[in-house]
């Protein structure tokens, strides 16, 4: 099956001569029908730049993007009747309401989704006849989701959708999303937090510096980021035999308290570690730092991403 | 999926009756001034204008200044509209707004990333930046007929003898006036993104255009300024008394041309929001 959205080699410089600055080098991404792919980087990787190009208000430096088999410069507006977007960025300023903005939306598209402005409003517990620029920052990301999946389009594109959002409301969001995916369509996100991501995506890529430098399934990527493991115990440790437990690495030792990374099961460590009289101990899930701080440290290797890729 | 079975009618050129929608109380406010003014210096005529004092004021000016002025005539019906009126406060009150609203237009929005949206939603960027023209158009349509009804319904009213033909002639050349350095400040807008570079060579080239046309005539040999300034294009030819020149009629329709065409070919190529 083709894949809903491609790019080969993609390539965006910003500015002219010496002030050029590079912010896409070379991505490569390829989405399937029905996923629901996460795109994950820190702020300035060139997550908002990919999907800028996607929708046309870009144009590539070099290289290939593609949408539902069409570059977005060729599919132009029927191309984008079959996108939903959400911007990373929503400025919503001017005295009009909240349905204004939303109507007039919907005009754009002749009149596609008018009929659901109301119940997906009442969803998100949103006032539509607020002035817009009296809306909180939560509130006015509420207009930016509702916007995107108004007309049922057959590609969602996100950009950090649920910055802002309540807890509550990104629940709500991730039920949209699940829906959405049920009815076929196919739903591309981008973030900065790999929490936000996980729950509802089946693979993840880390962009960094304009290149993709991990593509994996969910659970390979927990697999792959480890834990935090802080052990303390009641009398001093020595490193070795923990050294030898399969899965850990980075292990370090200061008197009574040791720390390590572990992947994959804890049963060895566990197993090592109850030789000895355990006081407190804690795991926890690495940040998505962590994991570009790993691609930093040991640059990925072309067989691993293949190896991990389906 | 459903884009294409949804047959709602809801009505043509959407992007302009939403920008005319969210700026209309700008309109409104406008247009209100600009009746406000223009029935000021109208109602004024009989006190003023028609009265021997009044021309011996001018006559006591230097006559360098009285050129500069354009108060040539004012002691005639259409030389005082035009003096007060037409050559000065409704010209400049509607290059304000009109300059304006063409910097955000296109960079202002843009800037602020209220663009954004309609330009992801499936409207083509010729389309966007026409429609978004036509609503810089329509307000100074706007402008200006406020401008011509009230002088025309006005003068009728006090008995100031001015001939309707040579008014709305008048009026025409106030409303391409206007367009065309609009035009220019949409375009710089649209081709640089940058509301405060629209604004300021919009602002410069209308300065330009108007200081031109002022201080030709007291230059030895000023005539080539005033072949460039937009200003003399518009009054060169005593519109109020003959009516809209050729030029003043060709002239500015020829750089709004030009303007729109250049914003449309960069519009269309270049990256948006960055």
């Amino acid at each position: 099956m083709n894949p809903i959205i491609r790019t080969e080699g993609l390539v965006k410089d910003y500015g002219r001569g010496a002030a050029t600055v590079r912010a896409l080098d070379g991505l490569d991404l390829e989405v399937a029908a029905g996923e629901v792919f996460g795109f994950l980087g820190p702020n300035g990787a060139g997550k908002s730049t990919t999907i800028r190009v996607l929708l046309d208000q870009l144009r590539p430096t070099a290289g290939r993007a593609e949408v539902l088999g069409v570059t977005p410069q060729d599919g132009g507006p029927h191309l984008r009747a079959r996108i939903g977007y959400l911007p990373g960025e929503l400025a919503m300023t001017g005295r009009a309401t909240a349905r204004e903005l939303l109507r007039h939306l919907t005009h754009l598209r002749r009149g596609a989704g008018a009929e659901r402005i109301d119940p997906l409003a009442e969803r998100f517990s949103l006032d539509l006849d607020r002035p817009i620029r009296s809306l909180s920052k939560g509130n006015k990301q509420k207009v930016g989701v509702i916007q995107a999946f108004l007309h049922r389009p057959e590609v969602l594109i996100l950009d950090e959708p649920t910055s802002g959002l309540d807890p509550l409301l990104q629940h709500e969001f991730l039920a949209m999303v699940r829906e959405a995916r049920d009815d076929g369509a196919t739903v591309f996100m981008s973030s900065h937090v790999l929490s936000e991501v996980e729950v509802i995506a089946e693979r993840v890529a880390i962009v960094r510096a304009g290149r993709i430098v991990d593509l994996d399934d969910v659970a390979s990527l927990r697999h792959h980021a480890g834990q935090r493991i802080e052990l303390h115990f009641a009398d001093p440790v020595d490193t070795a035999p923990f050294r030898e437990v399969p899965g850990i690495s980075d292990v370090e030792v200061d008197d009574h308290h040791l720390t390590c990374l572990l992947r994959g099961e804890p049963d060895p460590l566990l197993k090592v570690a109850a030789r000895f009289h355990v006081t407190r101990w804690s795991a926890q899930d690495r940040e998505l730092e962590d994991l570009f701080l790993d691609h930093y440290r040991v640059p990925i290797t072309h067989t691993e991403v293949v190896g991990h890729d389906r | 999926m459903t884009a294409e079975t949804h047959t709602a009618t809801t009505g043509a050129l959407p992007v302009l009756r939403w920008v005319l929608r969210v700026h209309r109380r700008a309109l409104l406010g406008w247009g209100l001034a600009l009746a406000a003014v223009t029935a000021l210096y109208v109602s004024f005529w009989p006190a003023m204008g028609d009265t021997a004092e009044m021309q011996a004021l001018v006559d006591s000016m230097p006559e360098a200044v009285v050129t500069a002025l354009g108060y040539d005539a004012i002691g005639s019906p259409a030389g005082y509209l035009e003096s007060t009126v037409y050559a000065l406060l409704a010209p400049i009150l509607m290059l304000v707004f009109a300059l304006g609203f063409a910097a955000r237009a296109i960079a202002g929005d843009e800037e602020a990333g209220a663009l954004e949206l309609e330009s992801a939603a499936p409207v083509g960027r010729r389309r966007l930046l026409l429609e978004r023209y036509l609503a810089l158009v329509a307000g100074v349509v706007w402008l200006a007929a406020v401008v011509g009804v009230v002088s025309l319904g006005l003068a009728r009213a006090v008995d100031m003898e001015v001939a309707t033909l040579p008014l709305v002639g008048a009026t025409l050349g106030l409303f391409l006036l206007v367009l065309a350095l609009g035009s220019v400040t949409f375009a710089v807008g649209a081709v640089t993104g940058r509301r405060s570079v629209a604004l300021a060579v919009g602002a410069g080239v209308a300065v330009a255009a108007y200081v031109s046309n002022a201080l030709a005539p007291l230059l030895d040999d000023g005539r080539w300024l005033e072949l460039v300034s937009p200003f003399h294009w518009y009054l060169g030819n005593d519109p109020l008394n003959e009516g809209l020149s050729v030029v003043g009629a060709l002239a500015p329709v020829a750089l709004t041309v030009v303007s729109l065409v250049i914003a449309l070919a960069v519009y269309d190529r270049r990256d948006l929001g960055v």
